[in-house]
């Protein structure tokens, strides 16, 4: 009987469309979080799967000592696909050159993602091969073919080792890069590598096996490798350890997403409970009538939880097909620029999807649902009676109680839930403050003649709890909007500003100090610009104070020994300037531009001191601070230095960057060769030749396809943001529309009786439009007031981003809220005015 | 009025009521103390001036609230030891109700409406019961309409259809007639009437309508709480006689 009289209900009023609001927002919440974490998801994957491109692998083990064939076996038995990589390097002769070079030995899996790019001829055009050298072959690098004086077909030697030229190497998928690496590449099987007889004991050997696979079956892997591994000696990276410019963007992509998601509930869930609310106000007669003709609580109480548990159910149905086609238009639209794949189904975002509909209809129904169930009989005899449940807080606890728990379940991440949920509630309670601020202020302002603005004034008055909760709820629909649409600017500016058009493409390195000038002024004929040179002397890490620095080979040896200066090689490559350099900031001390030479600064063998600035990391992992005293060995000759100054570093710019930068008066005596860098646009790529032609010592690195595989992915990632922003603000512009039009309800009443008193309609539209510009205005205000708080913490404390002020919101959103608040309330008000006085008067009963 | 011993034919029997509420300005006795007895069967009216305490007096006589003092027994059970519940349970088993603002639930039909008694109290031939009585109020074509696609006359028949439906031993009616037109509302009254003189209902109605007051066989004045006067009016009384002789 109960379940009859809950499905007529049901039934009666979804045609009706009273449930319209409430089940749309269930509706809204389910398709918003499905879309957008599938959407995500797939992206990630499509994201990931590039990325692990550049470490060749889902997972990589790099090591100094050879990897045990046990450990290979037992990723294989795991149903891993693995692959081997020796590196090292060495010697290669030619018939009458020699050169050192970087001698890489593959195993016939090699790369397991990724590609290898070969080159037509020396510096030509690359294509991509899935082949690998043959027996006996070897593919170079191009700067080979001149450093060694040899062509395609003939030999080159490396230790015993005796090979044929097959191809010219251009690229490896995880060569990595560094303008310090000078030497050219060369590409071997791993078999041939034994014939060399090179990697005897002594030689510095880096050994890589490479894993892919399900994450569940790496994850159990290295669950099962990590007891065996010394981090001495092994490192274990996968594609989200990417400390690289693209790993971070993507990292930070993906907690974007994650933010976005996680503000998607947290908005569905306020036009839930915005809903829910006015759900439960209008059954209190119906409540009221089925008490006075005898039902029980209980009964009632089944009543409506079987109600809302259809209005769910159909809510999760339907948001779950609209989610996936939602998804599926975005992906549709996004087809050629993106490439996510529609295959795979991911079941996590359904289960959330599913899970939120749920604890957002329940959770947040239950409040109304308690107030409801409170509703005396008596209501039917003064109808002005209402629920007997006044209790706020619970209302407040179990909303607040409901987000929380929603966002972390989503986003399994304690803190970045917790720095959403705390500015929000601050948010709420500034407002409740301000609101009552305010309407004390407009008690004295809405005094006097009924004017438009003093009706206005005195309906916010008047209802001023129901305004707050509607102002709370306009605050943090436009506050959540701000924080994705802000944080989307800056991340997006700060993408853009790492790699501007012009990003240098080419390095160069060895240039002598007679080269510098002629290398520019020829360059500048050619119309390229060259950028600035810096000097680099290559030089040996002594010691830092009185303490020796341990050298690698010692390291080995006793491992125990100086615990904290340990990761960095005894070569170092020292830099001088009196200039800092783009992008970095001094953290500690000062820049030792102004340093002069003085006699008080000098070791106790009377040699000057000088000013020496550290990089914020190195000096972290070495242990060395202000002030400290680091000794150089450069050629034959000591350098002392003392630290004047740590600095940050930007990492993420295509730019060298240099640990240690010295004063230019500690390296007067010693000859440098310089680097630098610039930009050749991609149709002048074959006039390359032709600019470097007078430069044959000098080298070049073409690092054209890296940055442009870079800036490929960050577009990638760009638009995919710019979609899931768009897909916010439509959720949350929805909300913000149910929020009106439930507040318009509450209105209809008054709107009823100003009419059949005779006010003119005007009178009553600008009354309630400007009281939607009000709401609007000091929402907006607020909002931006509590965007700068979560945004400041959410940047340096989630996205490893600066925080800023954004000033300009504090203007643009009160503005904007006044305008969509006052455009939407305006809409309402003429739908409800359109109405003659009779229609309106019987919408009240 | 009445003695003691014959209290098992009252159907309300009330004993020194009162009501207090409490106000910002301390508590407010809005009903002295209060007794009479109404007899199965018999029809009575409360009247008097807005603000006199009728309606506070058909609230706790139909249990919908609760006294602050004194004693009442409706069909001798004690309401005033009863809670909520017990009080919704006893509702729902004897009696009926009218308002005058019809109180239909609006997103259910006509008939829908009607059933609703008997569908709370469990009873399983509520579809066949509510066609029959809305017949019997002559909307038997309007059954699957919702209420605000009637006339205030015709939903306030369905709502007279509502509180027979489950064939009360009591029906209160607040301003059965109130909002309506005078054609509506002797329409209203007869069917008011013709069912409680079928079915036997005791019927206690709160009215300004004097007219309708005399219709029923007793008349309770109230006056600022207070239960000033009970009149008889002796041609309800034989009206009623003559429909029971017939």
């Amino acid at each position: 009987m109960v379940a009859n009289l809950a499905w007529r209900l049901f039934k009666h009023e979804a045609r009706r469309g009273e449930l319209t609001i409430i089940l749309f927002a269930i509706i809204l919440s389910v398709a918003a979080v499905l879309s957008l974490s599938l959407f995500s998801e797939r992206l990630q994957g499509a994201l990931v799967e590039r990325s692990s491109q550049f470490i060749a692998a889902d997972s990589q083990l790099r090591s100094r000592k050879p990897i045990s064939d046990e450990w290979m076996r037992q990723a294989e038995a795991e149903g891993l696909a693995t692959a081997e990589q020796v590196s090292t390097r060495s010697m290669a002769f030619g018939e009458q050159k020699m050169s050192l070079v970087d001698l890489r030995a593959v195993s016939p899996q090699y790369p397991l993602k990724g590609e290898i790019q070969l080159a037509d001829k020396p510096f030509g055009t690359t294509t991509a091969t899935d082949k690998l050298p043959a027996a006996g072959e070897i593919w170079i690098d191009s700067r080979l073919f001149q450093l060694l004086d040899v062509e395609i077909g003939e030999t080159v030697y490396i230790g015993d080792g005796e090979f044929t030229v097959g191809q010219v190497l251009s690229e490896i998928p995880d060569q990595g890069f560094s303008v310090f690496n000078t030497d050219p590449m060369v590409l071997i099987a791993l078999e041939d590598l034994a014939r060399t007889n090179i990697t005897g004991p002594g030689s510095r050997v880096t050994y890589k096996a490479y894993f892919t696979g399900e994450d569940s079956l790496i994850e159990a892997y290295y669950d099962w490798l990590r007891p065996n591994l010394d981090d001495e000696l092994h490192r274990w990276q996968r594609v989200g350890d990417d400390e690289s410019a693209i790993g971070r963007s993507i990292a930070r992509a993906e907690r974007y997403f994650l933010l976005a998601s996680l503000l998607a509930i947290v908005l569905a869930a306020v036009a839930i409970a915005v809903a829910a609310q006015r759900y439960s106000q209008r059954h209190f007669d119906p409540v009221a009538i089925f008490k006075t003709l005898g039902a029980t609580k209980q009964m009632i109480r089944r009543v409506y939880v079987l109600q809302i548990l259809f209005i769910t159910v159909l809510g999760i149905i339907i948001g779950i097909v609209a989610g996936v086609i939602i998804q599926q238009l975005v992906v549709t639209a996004l087809a050629g620029q993106v490439d996510v794949s529609l295959d795979v189904w991911h079941w996590r975002p359904l289960f959330i999807a599913v899970l939120t509909g749920s604890i957002c209809a329940i959770l947040f129904s239950l409040y109304p649902l308690l107030r409801l169930f409170s509703v005396p009989p008596l209501r039917v005899l003064r109808r002005d009676m209402d629920a007997g449940l006044s209790s706020r807080g619970l209302q407040f606890g179990a909303s607040g109680g409901a987000i929380f728990l929603l966002m972390w379940v989503y986003s399994r991440d304690l803190e970045i839930s917790a720095i959403l949920f705390g500015s929000g509630v601050l948010l709420v309670v500034a407002l409740l403050g301000v609101t009552f601020g305010l309407i004390a202020i407009g008690r004295r302002l809405g005094q006097g003649a009924m004017g438009v603005w003093q009706l206005a004034w005195a309906r916010i008055r008047r209802r001023a709890m129901d305004n707050s909760v509607q102002l709370i709820s306009f605050s943090v629909t436009i506050m959540l909007l701000l924080v994705v649409l802000v944080m989307r600017n800056d991340m997006i500016a700060q993408w853009r500003a790492q790699l501007p058009v012009d990003t240098p493409n080419y390095f160069m390195a060895n240039i002598t100090e007679a080269q510098k000038t002629p290398l520019e002024n020829h360059f500048a004929e050619n119309q390229v610009t060259v950028d600035e040179f810096y000097p680099v002397v290559r030089g040996r890490f002594v010691a830092v104070n009185d303490e020796r620095v341990n050298t690698e080979v010692t390291k080995e040896e006793d491992p125990e020994q100086s615990e904290g200066r340990r990761g960095l090689g005894r070569e170092a490559n020292l830099s001088w300037s009196d200039k800092l350099q783009r992008e970095n900031t001094v953290v500690q001390g000062q820049w030792h531009e102004n340093w002069e030479p003085a006699g008080n600064d000098l070791t106790a063998e009377g040699q000057q001191v000088y000013p020496v600035s550290v990089e914020e990391g190195v000096a972290q992992r070495l242990n060395i601070a202000l002030d400290d005293l680091l000794t150089f060995n450069v050629g034959s000759e000591i350098v002392v230095t003392r630290v004047t100054s740590i600095r940050e570093v930007n990492w993420q710019t295509m730019q060298p960057n240099f640990f240690f930068v010295l004063h230019p008066a500690a390296m007067q005596e010693f000859s440098a060769t310089y680097i630098t860098s610039f930009h050749l646009d991609g149709a002048r790529k074959a006039d390359i030749t032709a600019l470097m032609q007078p430069f044959s010592s000098v080298t070049l690195f073409d690092v054209d396809a890296r940055i442009n595989q870079v800036r490929e992915i960050i577009d990638q990632v760009s638009l995919a943001v710019e979609f899931i922003l768009v897909l916010v603000l439509i959720a949350g512009s929805l909300v913000l529309f149910a929020q009106v039009q439930a507040s318009m309800d509450e209105r209809q009443q008054e709107l009823a009786i100003l009419r059949t008193l005779g006010a003119r309609g005007s009178l009553i539209r600008f009354s309630v439009i400007n009281e939607f510009l009000i709401i609007g205005t000091v929402a907006g205000l607020m909002a931006a007031m509590a965007n700068e708080v979560s945004l400041y913490l959410l940047q340096s404390r989630i996205f490893d981003m600066q925080g800023s002020m954004h000033f300009e919101y504090w203007i643009i959103a009160p503005l904007v809220g006044a305008l969509v608040v006052g455009v939407l309330g305006g809409i309402g008000c003429y739908r409800l005015l359109r109405l003659n006085t009779g229609q309106l008067l019987r919408k009240m009963v | 009025m009445t003695n003691q011993n014959d209290n098992s034919s009252h159907m309300i029997q009330t004993k020194d009521i009162t009501k207090t509420v409490s106000t910002s300005e301390g508590s407010l006795q809005i009903l002295q103390p209060i007794s009479f007895e109404v007899k199965a069967g018999e029809s009575i009216a409360i009247v008097g001036a807005s603000g006199s305490g009728k309606s506070t007096l058909l609230s706790l006589l139909a249990g919908l609230d609760e006294v602050s003092s004194g004693e009442i027994f409706l069909d001798a059970a004690p309401l005033h030891t009863m809670d909520e519940e017990q009080r919704a349970r006893l509702r729902g088993e004897k009696v009926g109700f009218i308002f005058q603002s019809f109180m239909l639930v609006q997103s259910l039909t006509a008939i829908e409406n009607v059933m609703l008694p008997a569908e709370i109290a469990g009873l399983a031939d509520a579809h066949k019961r509510a066609q029959a009585i809305l017949e019997q109020v002559g909307l038997s074509h309007r059954a699957h309409h919702y209420p605000n696609q009637l006339s205030g006359g015709e939903q306030q028949r369905v709502a007279i259809a509502r509180a027979f439906i489950g064939q009360p031993k009591i029906l209160f009616a607040d301003e059965p007639t109130g909002n309506l037109d005078a054609a509506n509302s002797v329409r209203v009254e007869d069917l008011l009437f013709n069912l409680n003189r079928e079915i036997g209902t005791t019927l206690v109605l709160v009215t300004h309508d004097n007219e309708l007051a005399k219709k029923c066989e007793r008349q309770l004045q109230m006056q600022a709480g207070e239960l000033t006067e009970i009149t008889v009016s002796p041609a309800a009384a034989e009206n009623k006689d003559l429909a029971y002789g017939s």
